[in-house]
């Protein structure tokens, strides 16, 4: 049984009939089309689908479409203004932080929430963040010197 | 992989959400975050007709405190407010240690406090997905007459895991439940049945509202540990919450709480070591005594990670360390 539903999505809004079943992850890929958030255990243990509800890193693959209305979503997708990468992709990007791409969107995510909160995170407070997202390749050191990257370019810039 | 179809419901108030509980109490779910509840559901271990949604009812999601009630926590706070709460920090902070202790950052947020008191059991064999399930004999828990996990088992030995249950009941909680024909209030303890297979003293159409704590006192002690095999995102394999009041300079024990968790059907307080400690200080063949004690009442089997040999045995090592702790020796942390 469909439920028509509008959601906030990047600032957007999308007006969508959904099934009450639809993850908010299957909603963003197959409905509205926004792929870079990842589908990758379903299970909520590897975080690769994480997104901002409402500013909070959520996994998007246990929250139902219908339960986020009202509510604003922030994906990948919405960290760029324009042409100009948001300072977390551009830290990742230099600091040899992305291998292949899957856990790099989730990790972002956590990584903004984090800053968003906490400008000043220490080494604990950034791997506490990003506990939830798991990386196969073993990218760990460079993500978290990404962030600690973008942390510091933010206070002297 | 996709959720079975179902109807989501979301009523308004708590009196709607127990009707319709009541009237629909054979095929419903409530969804609280949703974390646990909708991995079972993609494993097809639960294919409810409604989900019910307690997200649209208020003031379900409010900590409260009164220097003489205590603790007043509603069952659809998310843990990570729980986590970051003032009251808790500065009052409970053992209730802080076990909540952050959950799950990872994003189930922390999704995550509510009634969901983790009322956590389906676990078991290697059960938590599997449909195809896996139906290679084996039906078990127990889900309506067979096996038990995978242990050959020729006749009842179920499902872990009950969850981070807030241990600390929650070695401070004396409650619970409050709400049903379409009344409320009752039990202790937390009493909340879970030791029955691997119907783990909560809980009707389906009953929802969890509320966990109300007493005040603690100032010299109070209280910790969790919790061991598993990484730093996040696991269930815990076996867990230890301890609560002490101890007096005066010389730290002598006027009451001991230690609740064990993950290595049974329930959590399970170890009885007789408030008798052991009581009136006396916390020396080192005291602590022998009581973690030996501990070690003898947790009885875990292979049904979840590590061996039972290891998870009794931390559990041993975590009442020393937390027994070490309370009276501030240095090595123990």
């Amino acid at each position: 049984m469909k439920e028509m539903i509008t959601l906030r999505i990047n600032g957007d809004s999308y007006e969508i009939s959904i099934p009450p079943r639809k993850t908010l992850l299957e909603v963003l890929r197959e409905d509205i089309g926004l792929t870079g958030t990842k589908e990758v255990c379903h299970l909520g243990m590897c975080g690769a689908c994480t997104v901002l509800l409402d500013n909070k890193p959520i996994l998007s693959c246990l929250t139902l479409g219908v339960m986020c209305k009202g509510k604003k979503i922030t994906t990948i997708e919405g960290l760029k203004k324009g042409e100009t990468l948001h300072p977390l992709q551009g830290s990742f990007i230099r600091e040899g932080a992305i291998q292949c791409g899957m856990c790099t969107p989730g990790m972002i995510l956590s990584a903004k929430a984090l800053l968003d909160e906490n400008p000043h995170p220490n080494e604990d407070d950034i791997r506490t963040a990003i506990e939830g997202n798991l990386c196969r390749c073993g990218g760990y050191v460079q993500i978290i010197r990404a962030i600690e990257a973008t942390a510091k370019r933010e206070n002297v810039g | 992989m996709l959720l079975p179809d179902f109807q989501y419901v979301e009523p308004k108030s708590l009196q709607e959400a127990c009707l319709f509980l009541w009237e629909h109490r054979q095929e419903s779910k409530i969804i609280g975050g949703g974390t646990d509840l909708l991995p079972s559901m993609k494993q097809r271990i639960f294919q409810p007709k409604y989900l019910v949604s307690l997200c649209g009812i208020p003031n379900l999601d409010c900590i409260e405190f009164d220097e003489v009630l205590g603790l007043r926590i509603g069952a659809m706070v998310k843990l990570h407010s729980l986590e970051t709460d003032p009251v808790i920090l500065e009052r409970y902070p053992m209730i802080r240690e076990a909540t952050s202790k959950v799950g990872s950052f994003q189930i922390r947020q999704m995550g509510t406090v009634g969901g983790n008191l009322s956590l389906d059991t676990r078991c290697y064999y059960y938590n599997q997905s449909d195809f896996w399930r139906k290679c084996r004999p039906t078990c127990i828990k889900i309506g067979g007459e096996e038990c995978n996990a242990i050959n020729g088992g006749t009842k179920c030995f499902a872990v009950f895991s969850a981070d807030l249950a241990p600390v929650l009941i070695s401070l004396g909680a409650k619970i409050k439940l709400f049903s379409a024909y009344g409320q009752r209030n039990l202790f937390l303890r009493d909340f879970y049945t030791g029955n691997g297979a119907k783990p909560f003293t809980m009707e389906p159409e009953e929802v969890l509202v509320s966990v109300e704590v007493p005040p603690t006192p100032k010299d109070v002690f209280g910790t969790y540990l919790k061991y598993r095999i990484r730093k996040s995102i696991d269930f815990p394999l076996a867990s230890v919450a301890i609560m002490l009041i101890l007096k005066g300079r010389e730290k002598v024990c006027h009451e001991a709480k230690v609740v064990i968790g993950a290595v049974g059907t329930r959590p399970e307080e170890v009885k007789n070591i408030e008798k052991l400690l009581k009136g006396k200080r916390v020396e080192d063949s005291l602590i022998e005594e009581a973690s030996e004690m501990a070690f003898r009442t947790a009885k875990p089997i292979a049904n979840v990670g590590s061996s039972p040999t290891y998870r009794k045995r931390m559990i041993k090592i975590f009442v020393e360390k937390a027994l070490r702790q309370s009276f501030g020796d240095p090595e123990a942390s």
